[in-house]
């Protein structure tokens, strides 16, 4: 079984600490907010000051209290989100490539036909027929979220269960008389961690997006507090071309600083499934200090300067 | 030999060359001279000695074998002298030469030290005098392109003056040369067979009439038929053109029949170098006549195979004392404590790196590592002689 | 040649599950929203148009489930999509006026940010190791941004403030719509900040896709080969990017679905007159004719892009042609 071992290269320590920042905010930001989000209590418009760190709404609203907030659904959606898509592809996914035959052609089908639906468009129809109370529920968000953002995993996970199938681990197994499901979610499945983490990432990373979209648009209730809100609210009042930046642009930071963590999360993940990603053997320091140039050329196997030799061994002539 | 050889578009663009110095006599017998050549992949603690202090030289028109098990350093030794090798290898020491002839004038030869030359000066004696055959020839070839456009690249790039008809020309003829088809040209790598691809590397190879041709196990992934035929071809090819072949392989029987001298490698050093008929007939070192003893004869006498127990050794340790004293059958207490240096033996030129050998003998040699050989009588070379 | 029928055929299917998922949905959501649309309705608008948009649901005179679907697909193979509810316009007709803009300012924006981020990318997977490897981590920050965020700081930054570029709608009001210069030249100027925030957001994508694909690349045989042959570095290059650059093609299958998605968004920002903003209103509005109206025109126009896509890996990858893979 293969454990998980990330490189640890800056750009994967930066992705971790970000995701680890945003993490601590969605279980502790609600506490930390000054204010009810809602309370209409203050002046509106407020510049960002002291006391209100991001100014205030047109309702005069704390927009840092918002914000604190506003963390947790929206990660907790997109957490939930990814997870059972996840799951879903995993499902899919391994039961298509160990299966094969005919349960593979429907499930690949399946796959590469939700592949092709665009996801938001259908998300919007299929947000747009839900009653307003479903709509305000992260979890009723976060499925129908997942129902759209599986395939792709499954597509990929199809391919690395079909390069595993004949493997000796999985002959054993089937010798000894396991049943499929086992072999398939015990044998197989802990040899497919890194693509699974790769994948939770993704969909993580894809539900950030498509929930902050539809609440953005007003698909989801105006009165909890998330990222898209913030955006939906400051759109609706006109803040970008009022040039109130404090008001929309902490939301939008914060959505891509999440998905700059994920993503560079994700570098250290394809370095571990593809080596030739990594970079190769010397690092930049060691290139300077033994004289050779500062990136590997191909076709220019690099020379160290010649030291002085004391005897010579292991010579033939002929 | 050089009036059979094929006369198209000989005139090579030799601007710019370095023709640093008038080549010595010794440089006109040998294309490629290697002195102390050594390699690493990566460095600090990290390191692995991959190659180390590795001296040969290869003599004009011949076939130099390199025989070794996978980690022996053999593929490393001629990526590295031709500065292909990838990263984290890098050259730590000695020098590599190659002796390119002039086209107009056989007998004039510049010296090229691959180990300081440029990017320019690798690209110029790149394929024109040094060309490769790997072994997978589904990977070698680009999938996306038409054979066509190998041959016609290769030669739109060195031999300018050719036009568009002269290069398909050329490369029909070359494609007759190894007996496949000119309609090849016109297919997709995937669309031939594993035999044909190779046969395609290996008239891609000569398409520039080389002076040396790097074969690295090109017909390991074949079956044995297709392996005996391409083996065939390569020796009437080197016999008709006169390039000069390294050729490296696992398997030291099919050596035997193709190369005039053999080196065998392990861990990283040469242990033992001699004529390919003595080499096979009389091995002098305990790892040759194990390599001997895993591969049947291609044909001859039957021999029980029996392999060598144990694995290579993990080049990241440094070791003290022969790299091969734990797997050799013949272990002395030298032999853990000093490294035997690769030294002559005998009156044949032949050398190998064993303390068995030592001169006065500590023991008496054993009976398998002391057979008498005598060169047969000729005009032939004793790798031609054995089939 | 059967790959691509095996393509069209599952495009096919995809469109059919997209009709279906039309027809099923407003049937499965508890208290029937249609219904309830429809006597809404019943008093503002004419009963012929609240007779088309029960026909365009399938709700005709029959009650048979099967019925009621075929009388749907009927409809829609008529290409009646319905009556939109807020704007008492037959749905086709509005898409009409729409769908060009928007099939325009996507297509434009997604070929000039495939072109550019493959060509960084591979420049980016050569040279790795470099200085350029620094442009990494903004490249992933770009592409985290949601696309309507990044458009309201360009609207905001460019248009607003420093008046670089005319914003709000896709051309003056000064020029008259028609085959003329001046209003082609006014929709190109409308045209350049929207793509230029599309092609930023969707250019990391590609561009670091690209640079992994390349560094792949460089690790295959034949690379290595076309730096044995001799041949300038220009054309190992060439030989390592002309393979890496066809699974970046076969992703656009993928990409084009995601890229259209935010690129509604963008059009929306910019109150382009394409389908991103009628999407908007329709949304608000609880307009279902409209909103399935576009949900399909969407589908379809990407299945036809996703088409495209698979013809061009074909005709670039000789190998396709052999497999029967898809």
């Amino acid at each position: 079984m293969k454990t998980l071992q990330l490189p640890r290269s800056p750009k994967v320590l930066l992705g971790l600490g970000i995701v680890g920042f945003f993490i601590i905010l969605t279980v502790v930001g609600p506490w930390l907010a000054p204010d009810n989000p809602s309370s209409t209590a203050y002046a509106a418009l407020l510049g960002p000051s002291t006391h209100h760190w991001l100014g205030t709404t047109s309702l005069g609203q704390d927009i840092f209290s918002q914000l604190l907030v506003g963390a947790r659904a929206t990660m907790v959606v997109a957490l939930v989100a990814g997870l059972v898509a996840t799951l879903l592809s995993m499902v899919i996914g391994i039961s298509a490539g160990y299966l094969g035959g005919v349960s593979d052609d429907g499930l690949s089908l399946l796959s590469n036909v939700f592949l092709a639906i665009p996801g938001l468009p259908l998300l919007i129809v299929i947000d747009s027929y839900l009653p307003v109370t479903s709509r305000s529920n992260e979890f009723v968000i976060g499925l129908i979220i997942s129902l759209t953002g599986w395939a792709w995993g499954a597509r990929v996970l199809r391919a690395q269960t079909m390069s595993l199938r004949n493997r000796d681990f999985v002959e054993a197994a089937r010798i000894i008389g396991e049943s499929r499901s086992r072999i398939m979610f015990t044998e197989i499945a802990p040899n497919l961690l890194p693509v699974l983490a790769s994948s939770l990432l993704f969909t993580v990373l894809y539900s950030i997006g498509a929930y902050v979209t539809l609440a953005y648009i007003g698909l989801t209730s105006t009165a909890t507090w998330n990222w898209g809100t913030m955006l939906y609210w400051a759109q609706a009042n006109n803040a970008p071309l009022s040039n109130e930046w404090y008001w929309f642009v902490p939301p939008g930071i914060c959505i891509a600083l999440v998905g700059t963590g994920l993503a560079l999360l994700n570098f250290g993940i394809d370095e571990f499934i593809n080596p030739r990603l990594r970079a190769g053997g010397l690092s930049a320091r060691q290139r300077r200090s033994l004289g050779l140039p500062r990136r590997p050329r191909l076709g220019l196997t690099p020379v160290l300067a010649p030291r002085p030799r004391t005897a010579r061994r292991n010579v033939v002539s002929s | 030999m050089s009036a059979s050889r094929i006369d198209v578009g000989n005139r090579l663009d030799r601007r710019g060359a370095s023709p640093s110095r008038e080549a010595t006599p010794s440089a006109r017998d040998f294309v490629l001279e290697v002195s102390d050549f050594s390699v690493h992949y990566g460095v600090d603690a990290n390191m692995v000695r991959a190659v180390h202090d590795v001296t040969l030289n290869v003599r004009r028109a011949t076939v130099l074998g390199v025989a070794g098990e996978s980690g022996s350093g053999k593929s490393t030794l001629v990526y590295a002298l031709t500065r292909l090798l990838r990263p984290p290898g890098v050259i730590s020491g000695g020098r590599a030469i190659l002796n390119v002839s002039s086209d107009d004038d056989p007998a004039r030869v510049t010296p090229v030290n691959l180990t300081t030359a440029s990017e320019r000066e690798l690209r110029r004696v790149r394929w024109s005098h040094v060309s490769i055959v790997l072994q997978s020839a589904l990977s070698a070839l680009n999938p996306v392109r038409r054979i066509g456009r190998e041959f016609d690249e290769v030669l739109r790039t060195h031999r300018r003056a050719m036009s568009r008809r002269e290069r398909r020309r050329r490369a029909e003829e070359l494609l007759a040369l190894v007996g496949l088809e000119p309609d090849r040209l016109n297919r997709f790598p995937h669309e031939l067979s594993g035999g044909q691809r190779q046969r395609v590397m290996i008239a891609l190879a000569l398409a520039l009439d080389p002076e040396l041709v790097v074969m690295d196990e090109p017909t390991t992934a074949l079956d044995v038929v297709t392996q005996r035929e391409i083996i065939t071809e390569l020796a009437e090819l080197r016999a008709r053109f006169g390039f000069a072949m390294i050729f490296i392989t696992h398997d030291l029987s099919l050596l035997v029949e193709l190369a005039d001298e053999i080196v065998v490698m392990y861990a990283g050093t040469i242990v033992e170098r001699a004529s390919a008929g003595e080499l096979y007939a009389a091995p002098r070192h305990p790892y040759t006549l194990g390599l001997l003893e895993s591969f049947p004869p291609l044909h001859g006498e039957r021999r029980e195979l029996t392999g060598i127990a144990g694995s290579p050794p993990d080049l990241a340790v440094e070791s003290v004392g022969c790299s091969f004293a734990p797997r050799c059958p013949f272990t002395m207490d030298r032999c853990r404590a000093e490294t035997p240096p690769l030294a002559p033996i005998g009156e044949t030129g032949r050398s190998v790196a064993c303390w068995l050998h030592a001169t006065p003998s500590p023991v008496p040699v054993p009976a398998a590592l002391s057979r008498r050989w005598t060169a047969p009588v000729g005009p032939t070379a004793p790798g031609v002689t054995s089939r | 040649m059967r790959m691509i029928l095996r393509r069209i055929a599952l495009y096919a299917l995809t469109a059919w599950v997209a009709v279906t998922v039309n027809f099923v949905l407003p049937r499965l959501m508890p208290g029937n929203p249609v219904q309830t649309l429809i006597g809404k309705l019943t008093g503002q608008v004419t009963p012929n148009e609240i007779r088309a948009i029960r026909l365009s649901f399938g709700m005709g005179f029959h009650e048979g489930l099967l019925a009621q679907y075929g009388t749907y697909l009927n409809q829609l193979a008529h290409g009646n999509l319905g009556v939109s509810i807020t704007l008492g316009a037959p749905v086709s007709s509005i898409l009409r006026a729409s769908v060009p803009w928007t099939v325009g300012l996507i297509g434009v924006s997604t070929v000039v940010s495939f072109l550019i981020g493959t060509f960084s990318g591979a420049i980016l997977g050569w040279t790795r190791g470099s200085r350029f490897d620094s442009l990494i981590p903004t490249a992933t920050f770009f592409q985290a941004i949601p696309y309507f965020f990044l458009g309201t700081v360009m609207l905001l930054i460019f248009g607003s403030n420093l008046h670089w570029f005319p914003v709000l709608g896709a051309y003056s009001a000064n020029v008259t719509p028609g085959w003329n210069w001046a209003f082609i030249a006014s929709v190109i100027r409308y045209g350049e900040l929207p793509v230029i925030s599309i092609v930023l957001s969707s250019v990391a994508g590609w561009m670091l896709g690209m640079r992994n694909m390349m560094i792949t690349m460089i690790g295959e045989d034949f690379v290595l080969m076309a730096v044995a042959k001799g041949l300038a570095r220009r054309r190992v290059i060439w030989h390592a990017a002309r393979s890496a650059v066809l699974p970046s093609i076969a992703n656009l299958s993928l990409a084009i679905g995601l890229v259209v998605s935010g690129a509604l968004l963008v059009e929306l920002v910019f109150n382009y007159p394409g389908v991103g903003d009628l999407l908007l209103q329709a949304v608000l509005n609880e307009d279902y004719p409209l909103i399935q109206g576009i949900f399909l025109v969407i589908t379809l126009t990407v299945l036809a892009a996703n088409l495209i896509a698979d013809l061009v890996y074909l005709a670039l990858d000789p190998r396709t042609r052999s497999e029967a893979a898809v």
